[in-house]
């Protein structure tokens, strides 16, 4: 009975394999080879030397650069999936509407930059927030700390990414019935009660994916930061786009991705064990009758 | 004997979803230690009713007194009742132990005493070996235990049950239906009982409140219910019954004979529960009708045996009436009598006593 499936299995997804072998798996191998290499001049030249590694490791600026991101990556994620869990518990549990989730994917319909450059816009000396609070006698000149600074990274950020995580808490609560928190209601626990002790880690795996998608797309935007950060802007994935555009050394621009990519597997690790000390994430013991 | 009062009241209950009336004019009131069925159609707002006991809904007008308390604006972590889900609504990431062990856990109490009563309830439902099994690891039977043992754990005033078997098959059902039996005796629990299946509100119940659109159009023992139905819905929805329209006898100043259309008097001990006139429907039980005369109350009628039907400890005999109206009886195995046999012409009988007569509509 369990062949063919494996065999439909196998069929339906090779597409998407081959196609992930041949354009992620296979560019990163390279990458990877390449972190080993050593560059001058622009040109870049087969060998095996750990020193792209250590320069990076123990170069002030790129740990400036990638706590900076780390930072950057860490509020803006906890904060959009705070606010992305109870517009995903409404959706799920409340109201089906089929409209609301529409018009959260509407605001993806604008352009990326052209968002950007409207907080801009709200943001700078010029900008509506200092407009009104000088009108309402609050400041007396214009606030330029709103404009470059984390502060306006991050709501920028949440901004673009918010609706993304909305989807995937949406997608992780939807495999939990509603009646469970009835139960856990019915058997003694509050609204708040019932989200920590029963829905929380149902859809720990999905809410921790919530997490870390939005994590690595948030600390891997270095437009954002770059046009609205100012001095506080610069993060690895500016300083890693520059080894390849400008500088021209690929080998130590591979290395420090190579770093980044560890860094996220060090936060994701470190999640999961916040998660299982604070009880939300809940370890099953292995099965005694497995396959029942 | 000291005069407790109802564990549940409810007073001209109402509720409304948007302008939809979902159930009217609910008035019941249920005492400590009963197990109470909520029976009716589907949409016949038997569930509403459970989820305003339960604190999932509110009412819309009127009032829900549990436990001598009115619970308007109480959630449900607030109520002293539990509930066992449709679908049980176990935690999948709990084990059986700590599933049960769930509401006590919430309510902070202490390590030990957890322990101890969820032990004795594990006992109960008798799956003291199963502590450690996931929920996905259990069949449905034992899923169906876990749900009432992680609701009886709590000592609720009232066990709340939403078709609690509908989800098993037919041999784990009636197995569960004698469970259900044993568990309600051992802890004493009041139960409130939601199904659609007549058998299973005739096996369990003190009372059954029989339900249909939303309101409550009759409660009574089982018993009593079966034997006399106060409307055609109550006599068409439990058990099977042979309908016959008629008309009240003008010659009978008691109200207490109705005469089919083509001349057959069938006469009624029963004392009708409210005043009848006019055009009437008469209901007699199939197991009512016998092929031989027993004593002087007996009315008679005669008609040809068209088929019969063997199953088992019973079989079925349909019989054509003189007018062309079919009858059904239900003969018992085993009994004395010479049987007919199909196409003969027959005589059957009844009693005054097994004749209900029921207004029109």
């Amino acid at each position: 009975m369990k062949a063919p499936n494996i065999r439909m299995g196998g069929l339906l997804a090779a597409p998407a394999v081959l196609y992930m072998v041949m354009f992620f798996v296979v560019p990163s191998l390279i990458l990877f080879v390449y972190s080993f290499w050593t560059a001058a001049s622009y040109r870049i030249m087969p060998d095996f030397v750990f020193s792209n590694y250590l320069n990076s490791l123990m170069s002030p600026l790129f740990w400036t650069v990638t706590i900076n991101a780390i930072l950057i990556g860490l509020v803006t994620a906890s904060i959009t999936l705070v606010l992305a869990i109870p517009v995903g518990y409404y959706l799920v549990y409340v109201s089906r509407s089929q409209v609301i989730l529409y018009l959260i994917l509407i605001t993806w319909f604008s352009s990326y930059l052209v968002r950007i450059y409207a907080w801009r816009t709200l943001l700078g000396t010029s900008g509506v927030l200092n407009t009104i609070l000088i009108q309402a006698g609050i400041v007396d000149t214009p606030v330029g700390v709103f404009l470059f600074s984390r502060f306006a990274v991050a709501i920028t950020l949440i901004h673009i990414y918010l609706p993304f995580c909305i989807l995937l808490v949406v997608s992780s609560l939807s495999e939990i019935k509603k009646d469970l928190v009835d139960a856990a209601r019915d058997l003694g626990a509050s609204p708040l009660g019932a989200f920590f002790r029963v829905i929380a880690p149902n859809a720990a795996n999905g809410l921790v994916g919530a997490f870390m998608l939005t994590f690595v797309m948030v600390a891997g935007d270095y437009v954002t930061p770059q046009m609205l950060g100012g001095s506080s802007g610069q993060t690895t994935g500016l300083l890693i786009a520059d080894q390849f555009r400008k500088t021209g050394n690929w080998p130590l621009g591979a290395a420090q991705a190579f770093l980044m990519f560890l860094v996220s597997i060090v936060i994701y690790l470190s999640v999961i064990g916040l998660g299982r000390a604070t009880g939300l994430i809940v370890k099953r013991r292995p099965s005694k009758r497995a396959g029942v | 004997m000291t005069i407790r009062p109802p564990v549940i009241e409810i007073t001209a209950a109402q509720k409304m979803f948007g302008s939809f009336q979902a159930l009217s004019d609910i008035n019941l009131s249920i005492e400590q230690g009963e197990i109470v069925t909520l029976l009716g159609p589907s949409g016949c707002g038997k569930t509403t009713l459970m989820r305003l006991l339960a604190g999932f809904e509110t009412v819309t007008a009127g009032t829900i007194r549990i436990d001598g308390r009115d619970c308007a604006g109480q959630p449900p972590e607030r109520r002293p009742v539990n509930m066992v889900f449709q679908r049980y609504a176990l935690f999948p990431h709990l084990d059986v132990f700590e599933n049960v062990a769930f509401g006590l856990k919430v309510k902070g109490t202490p390590k030990t005493e957890i322990r101890e009563r969820v032990q004795r309830m594990l006992h109960i439902v008798q799956l003291d070996s199963f502590a450690n099994r996931y929920i996905n690891e259990l069949s449905g039977g034992q899923s169906q235990r876990v749900a009432l043992a992680r609701a009886l754990v709590n000592g609720p005033k009232v066990l709340l049950l939403d078709e609690p078997l509908a989800a098993l098959d037919l041999k784990i059902r009636q197995h569960m239906l004698v469970e259900m039996k044993r568990i309600h005796a051992e802890t004493g629990a009041t139960f409130v009982y939601v199904t659609h299946d007549q058998d299973e509100a005739m096996i369990l119940s003190d009372r059954v409140v029989l339900m249909e659109k939303g309101r409550i159009v009759q409660v009574d023992r089982p018993e009593t219910m079966y034997a006399v139905p106060k409307s055609l819905f109550a006599a068409k929805f439990l058990g099977e019954t042979n309908l016959f329209e008629a008309a009240m006898a003008s010659d009978d100043a008691s109200g207490m004979t109705a005469v089919t259309g083509s001349g057959l008097r069938l006469r009624s001990s029963i004392v009708p529960a409210g005043e009848l006139r006019g055009k009437v429907i008469v209901s007699i039980r199939p197991e009512s009708f016998r092929f031989n005369r027993d004593n002087d109350t007996t009315q008679s009628a005669t008609g040809k045996v068209e088929d019969v039907i063997f199953i088992g400890s019973r079989s079925f005999y349909t019989i054509c009436l003189a007018d062309g109206v079919r009858v059904r009886v239900q003969v018992q195995r085993g009994t004395r009598t010479s049987l007919p046999k199909p196409g003969e012409r027959t005589e059957i009988f009844w009693d005054s006593d097994n004749v209900v007569i029921l207004p029109q509509s």
